[in-house]
């Protein structure tokens, strides 16, 4: 692995846990580089950042977690790296397995996508994430073992690709869809869960309804899609 | 009756196609959202000069009462401005999506830049 590989961290007031992640992903023998893409906080992240001896980018506005991918990724695909690792800001990826998913990226494994899953020996605990992960099995074709996973890394094509195109809004589930329906071969890591290092989780349970409306029209309508082209220009 | 009830909707559809006009003289409404309108009020300006369209419409359309027509009409092309607006809004949403992407990305290099090359 010489690939340059860039750790992009996706954090929306994470200020406690942003020096954890970062000092985490540190502690790996591999070095990695990191970039924090700054979804709009509103509490001591900008105070937090300058100390932390990352570059970062700022999104004047709460934008949502894809649309922050994608300004990581195509700051990514503009600075020369190859690979990009998307990393939750709250601290439940752990940066040891990140080791795992570039594997999967390798010449022997040759994957555009490497997915990091929680639930590759047990099932998953929420019916919900059952449910959708067999639906989202029978729709791909492939085994989805964990459906919601923010933990990935994307090869070079999928990153070029993905610059221009990550879905938004809840976009873990239509990641999966987006990805099959172009053609981007995935692979599934297996990673231990951890809980967030600090705060809550901001999925509520008001906001449940709205993400699996989401999910179900994004079932219904991604395999329908035009496949993207590639973008020529960086 | 029918010729006051034509008179209205003749004089109704000038006051809309004349604010449009008076829109767009003052930027107010872009050109291209304008059409939207322009067209809307062009079709009530036909429909009230000859209201017999809408009798044959009735009769096209198997209603039975032809004083529905014009309701019909009206519900269905407002559907299809809300439809234009909500794509209209689609748009521009993606586009401040890749606005904000675009200048986060932009003042994160200004910032390596100047990390290397200060500038006093």
């Amino acid at each position: 692995m010489s690939r340059a590989v860039l750790c992009v961290i996706v954090a929306h007031n994470e200020a406690p846990n942003l020096p954890l992640v970062v000092a985490d992903i540190r502690s790996q023998p591999e070095a990695l580089d990191i970039l924090v893409v700054d979804d709009g906080s509103t509490d001591r992240t900008l105070s937090v950042l300058p100390r932390l001896g990352v570059r970062w980018v700022q999104l004047p506005e709460r934008m949502g977690v894809g649309s922050a991918m994608r300004a990581g990724l195509r700051y990514a695909a503009r600075n020369g790296y190859e690979v990009v690792v998307r990393v939750d800001g709250d601290g439940q990826h752990r940066a040891a397995d990140i080791a795992g998913l570039l594997n999967a990226l390798d010449s022997h494994h040759r994957a555009d996508v490497a997915v990091g899953s929680r639930f590759q020996i047990e099932q998953p605990v929420r019916r919900s994430q059952r449910v959708l992960s067999v639906v989202l099995s029978l729709v791909t074709g492939q085994r989805v073992t964990d459906p919601t996973s923010g933990f990935c890394a994307f090869g070079p094509r999928a990153m070029r690709i993905l610059a221009e195109h990550h879905p938004t809004g809840y976009p873990e589930p239509e990641l999966r869809l987006f990805v099959d329906r172009n053609a981007l071969t995935v692979m599934e890591v297996s990673v231990r869960p951890r809980s967030r290092f600090h705060g809550r989780t901001s999925l509520t349970a008001g906001r449940i309804v709205a993400t699996t409306a989401r999910v179900a029209l994004a079932l219904a309508v991604v395999p329908w899609r035009r496949r993207v082209r590639e973008a020529v220009r960086a | 009756m029918p010729d006051r009830v034509q008179l209205e909707t003749l004089i109704a559809s000038l006051i809309l196609l004349l604010t449009v006009f008076e829109l767009i003289r003052r930027r107010k409404l872009t050109e291209e959202h304008a059409f939207l309108w322009i067209l809307l009020g062009a079709t009530l300006l036909v429909v009230s000069i000859r209201a017999d369209i809408l009798a044959a419409a009735a009769r096209l359309a198997g209603l039975a009462n032809p004083a529905a027509v014009p309701l019909v009409v009206a519900v269905a092309a407002m559907l299809i401005v809300c439809l234009c607006l909500s794509v209209i809004v689609s748009r521009q949403r993606k586009q401040i999506e890749r606005l904000i992407e675009e200048t986060a990305i932009l003042s994160a290099e200004l910032r390596d830049v100047r990390a290397v090359s200060p500038v006093k």
